[in-house]
């Protein structure tokens, strides 16, 4: 046994020593914690942890194997996303205790706070005094013993799982119900109990999914849809889109999903023109080379930076929403046009990580594939707090494409209308972000830039927020981003045009003196080179594609990515689907398809006179409509309109 | 966007180093905000005097402000017994008998009034617990209790004015501390502006403080307003509040912001996190709690 004493060392030097030691394979002591957080962050070897008092916020989170004593109080987040192992807390809990474990199992021998255990998915919490409110809230699976009394809204919209009350149940939250316990369950519990030297005699309720809200009653039916070409347009009042919804409502009797962008007609990068005519521009073979384009993203506060050759990145679409074959095709491309690819929602296939040279991993708030090992092999971290396309709500996934093993990975029960939780457990202010950066940093020992990724909304006070928090970059999403399922009208009618968040988004931080030390990739509806260079000329610092990305590799824009029967194999999960998709095939399109990015940009920039894109600023720009000069406050100058960009591309 | 803590010895009249004790409490939870600092402490009151505080800059601007501050109090028949000026402050004792909220309005047109009250004093500045400590000598200050705070500024400005606690402008002796956000703002500060109310900051903590003091003008218990703010204060927040007997807490019913306490026969205390209720007991093992969501307390000197 090794002792580490936290009065003579910082928690991140205490937690690499954790570490050390317990690759070694020693058993650790931690003695003067003084409830500071973090303490045990990281660990992934089978070692023994015991920490003399009270620990702070996150105590043994991001962790697998080990096992933790703590001789008094635990704060916030105990064993966050702990997958094999167990905590063994002598005193009380803070707020969500288990939250997004995966296996572990946690004993709280005082009271456990509010949340306990949320979206949590395999393993067992236990406490042996009193649970504050909405215990089980939004779990997926595993269970919960509570020997005393619950509080209000016990198993709140949870959604797997077992609750076992020894004491009074105050009141059931939304879906939950009390149902029969088998004797074999109950046993397990008593052997659970026993294990852990827990004495109790009395007898216990069980509290489980009503199965009320699993599903919606009805799904959109595939069906011969209009072509998005005709469905955005704005010809009349009762055009064929609103019959088209409408039909579709009187059917569900709910408000309709689907998939892709918005349809609106909004103020976007088409409405600004360059200050140059470029026509002739590009005429150079060698213009590429010509122009400096590698770009690091996330290195401002020493983390290793995402290394691309250009300003572009992939946008975060998850498997899940997409086939297995499409992340892989598009991880490919991204490493054949040396740019950073992103996991989004889900979790990290190995076909995925396989495929891309660099990979951001994203963390939502139903921690759905959320895992140390993945975070571990990851190129970035990346904090989901919302999206363009559906600011504010969290995504879906329709039962059709939640398939067993899709469920495995998220740790969730196969064949539910999946909603994701629209706010993470452990983030509701500012200051519990720094805490939860700070966690993501100790488990990977401060090597991965720490990104956010912000839907368009309030985005002034978002991005400073952001700043202040010490983000290494910070993703924002317009509202003509696309979705792979929401609901049609937060699609249309909620968020903030990409072009307007770009701009309040720079105010905000030259309002705090920041701009030069916060980076920026700006996303929503980017469809070419052009928009990449007006989003730089903007203030952006690189600029990330989605749904051009999709089509490149062969989405044909039918809007059903929400029903899992995709005709070209990309937002599918059925295999019969998915065989149409050639992975290979479509990675060398979507590899194509960014060169052509990158040649344009190239053009662009050397048309405009410069030799390096970190040139380019707001000066090269006029609006052409009024609303954009409004939004940018661009001079107003409708002559450009007939200025053309280059658009002869040359790929090898 | 912040920690808080806040503590009372219930049941003794003895000399307690209550500004220490809020000290270590602050330091111990700095890290939820680094920025600025504060401590609403309580003094013993003198029967027609009042206890006034004012931010008065720097430099030239500092001593054109004391003098404006000085003119102002004349007119308005506060007599000044002393006063001084420490680190950007202007702080006096004046004999005054008038109407207190008027008095105040009027203040707060000459200079940016920190607090006024007959026992209350805030002592709020950029830094941290011990640079404020360093500048305006928090450690020297005794009593039975008080309530303090850290901030990360997200939202608005590293300032002075907007860093807590916040008093209840207009109403003696009224102090709160908050962590979280407050959705309705505009609404319920527009009620209050209908009714002749004035805020002197655009933070929507200083809200919550001139909400408590209405109701408590209008005769209502601490607890009672404390009771009807968790209805009618939308948001997340977890809030401390004290006045010249008694301290509160009010938390909203997601309990979305921490909070935890730990209470024996002689002292109740409340922090966001339990680091700060340690530094009070060192090396003990505390049986803390939490509160439950939407709940509310108040405790009072006994003496």
């Amino acid at each position: 046994m090794v002792t580490i004493d936290l009065a003579e060392l910082s928690v991140r030097d205490g937690n690499e020593l954790i570490r050390k030691h317990g690759a070694a394979g020693e058993d650790v002591e931690v003695t003067n914690p003084d409830a500071r957080h973090h303490i045990g962050v990281g660990l992934i070897s089978p070692i023994t942890v015991k920490i003399r008092g009270s620990a702070g916020y996150f105590c043994a989170g991001l962790t697998d194997q080990a096992h933790f004593k703590v001789d008094n109080n635990v704060g916030w987040g105990l064993g966050d996303n702990m997958y094999a192992g167990s905590v063994v807390v002598s005193g009380n809990a803070g707020a969500i205790a288990g939250v997004a474990i995966r296996g572990a199992e946690l004993i709280v021998r005082g009271n456990v706070g509010s949340r306990a255990g949320q979206v949590m998915k395999a393993g067992t919490l236990c406490c042996a005094g009193n649970a504050n409110f909405m215990a089980g809230y939004m779990m997926y699976g595993g269970r919960i013993i509570i020997l005393g009394d619950s509080g209000e809204r016990l198993g709140e919209d949870m959604t797997g799982g077992e609750i076992f009350v020894g004491g009074s149940i105050q009141d059931l939250g939304a879906d939950a119900e009390v149902t029969d316990i088998a004797a074999d369950e109950i046993e397990s519990v008593r052997e659970f109990l026993d294990r852990y030297k827990i004495s109790f005699k009395g007898s216990f309720q069980k509290v489980v999914n009503a199965g009320k809200k699993l599903r919606y009653d009805t799904s959109e039916q595939q069906r011969r849809s209009i072509p998005f070409f005709s469905f955005s347009g704005d010809s009349s009042y009762w055009n064929p889109k609103i019959q088209e919804d409408i039909h579709i409502k009187s059917h569900i009797g709910r408000y309709r999903i689907r998939g892709y962008g918005g349809a609106r007609s909004l103020p976007h990068l088409a409405d600004l023109a360059f200050k140059r005519d470029l026509s002739g521009a590009g005429h150079d073979d060698d213009v590429v080379s010509q122009v400096e384009m590698h770009t690091e993203i996330g290195g401002k506060n020493g983390a290793n930076p995402l290394k691309l050759s250009m300003p572009v990145m992939i946008a975060p679409m998850s498997y899940g929403a997409l086939s297995r074959s499409t992340k892989e095709a598009i991880g490919i491309a991204s490493s054949l046009s040396r740019i950073a690819e992103n996991t989004g929602e889900g979790g990290m296939s190995d076909a995925q990580r396989d495929a891309a040279d660099q990979l951001i991993f994203q963390c939502l708030g139903g921690r759905l594939g959320w895992n140390i090992h993945d975070m571990l092999r990851a190129d970035g971290l990346e904090i989901y707090i919302s999206q363009g396309a559906k600011p504010g709500l969290g995504g879906q996934l329709m039962a059709k494409k939640v398939t067993p093993e899709l469920a495995a990975i998220r740790g969730i029960p196969a064949g539910i209308d999946l909603r994701s939780p629209s706010r993470h457990p452990d983030i509701l202010g500012a200051d519990d972000l720094v805490i939860k950066i700070e966690e993501f940093r100790e488990a990977t020992g401060y090597r991965l830039p720490v990104s956010v990724k912000l839907g368009a909304g309030r985005v002034r006070d978002d991005i400073k927020i952001a700043a202040k928090d010490g983000f290494d970059f910070i993703e924002l999403d317009g509202m003509q981003g696309s979705t792979g399922a929401g609901s049609a009208e937060v699609i249309d009618y909620v968020g903030i045009p990409t072009l307007a968040a770009i701009i309040e988004a720079e105010e905000a931080l030259a309002e705090i003196g920041r701009r030069q030390d916060v980076e920026i990739v700006l996303m929503g509806g980017m469809r070419d080179g052009a928009d990449a260079v007006k989003g730089l000329c903007l203030g952006a610092d690189a600029i990330a594609f989605g749904t051009s990305v999709l089509i490149a590799g062969g989405c044909i824009a039918c809007m059903q990515c929400h029903v899992g029967q995709c005709v070209t194999g990309i937002a599918t999960q059925d295999p019969e689907h998915e065989k149409r998709y050639q992975a290979s095939v479509e990675a060398q399109n979507i590899h194509r398809f960014l060169e052509s990015v990158r040649w344009q940009i190239a053009a662009i920039t050397q048309g405009l006179g410069y030799a390096d894109v970190r040139d380019l600023s707001r000066e090269d720009l006029v609006a052409v409509t009024p609303e954009a000069a409004a939004i940018t406050g661009l001079p107003y100058a409708p002559e450009y309109r007939e200025n053309r960009v280059p658009q002869a591309v040359k790929v090898n | 966007m912040c920690g808080i803590a806040g503590i009372m010895y219930k049941n003794t009249d003895q000399d307690l180093r209550t500004g220490q004790f809020l000290i270590d409490m602050l330091d111990g939870c700095q890290h939820r905000g680094p920025d600025s600092t504060g401590f609403a402490l309580y003094g013993d009151a003198k029967p027609g005097q009042l206890r006034v505080r004012f931010f008065i800059g720097e430099g030239d601007e500092a001593t054109a402000a004391v003098q404006r501050i000085q003119s102002s109090l004349a007119e308005q028949n506060a007599e000044v017994v002393e006063d001084e000026v420490i680190g950007n402050n202007y702080r006096a004792t004046v004999n005054f008998d008038g109407d207190l909220r008027q008095f105040s309005y009027r203040m707060e047109h000459v200079a940016k009034v920190i607090s006024i009250g007959s026992s209350l004093e805030i002592v709020k500045d950029i830094g941290s617990a011990h640079q404020v400590d360093d500048r305006y000598h928090v450690s020297s200050f005794h009593g039975t209790h008080g309530i303090g705070h850290v901030r990360l500024a997200t939202e608005s400005d590293v300032k002075p004015e907007a860093s807590h606690p916040f008093w209840a402008t207009g109403f003696a002796d009224v102090a709160i501390v908050h962590n979280g956000q407050i959705t309705n703002y505009w609404k319920m500060r527009r009620r209050l502006e209908q009714r002749d109310f004035e805020f002197s900051t655009d933070n929507d903590s200083e809200l919550v403080a001139v909400y408590l003091a209405d109701k408590l003008s209008q005769g209502v218990s601490l607890k009672e307003a404390l009771r009807s703010s968790i209805d009618d204060l939308d948001g997340t927040f977890s809030f401390l509040v004290s006045t010249r007997d008694e301290i509160g807490y009010a938390k909203d019913r997601l309990a979305a912001k921490p909070m935890i306490m730990f209470e024996n026969d002689d002292l109740i205390s409340i922090a966001s996190e339990e680091v700060s209720l340690n530094r009070l007991f060192p090396g003990q093992a505390l049986n803390t709690k939490e509160p439950p969501p939407g709940t509310y307390n108040t405790w009072s000197r006994s003496i």
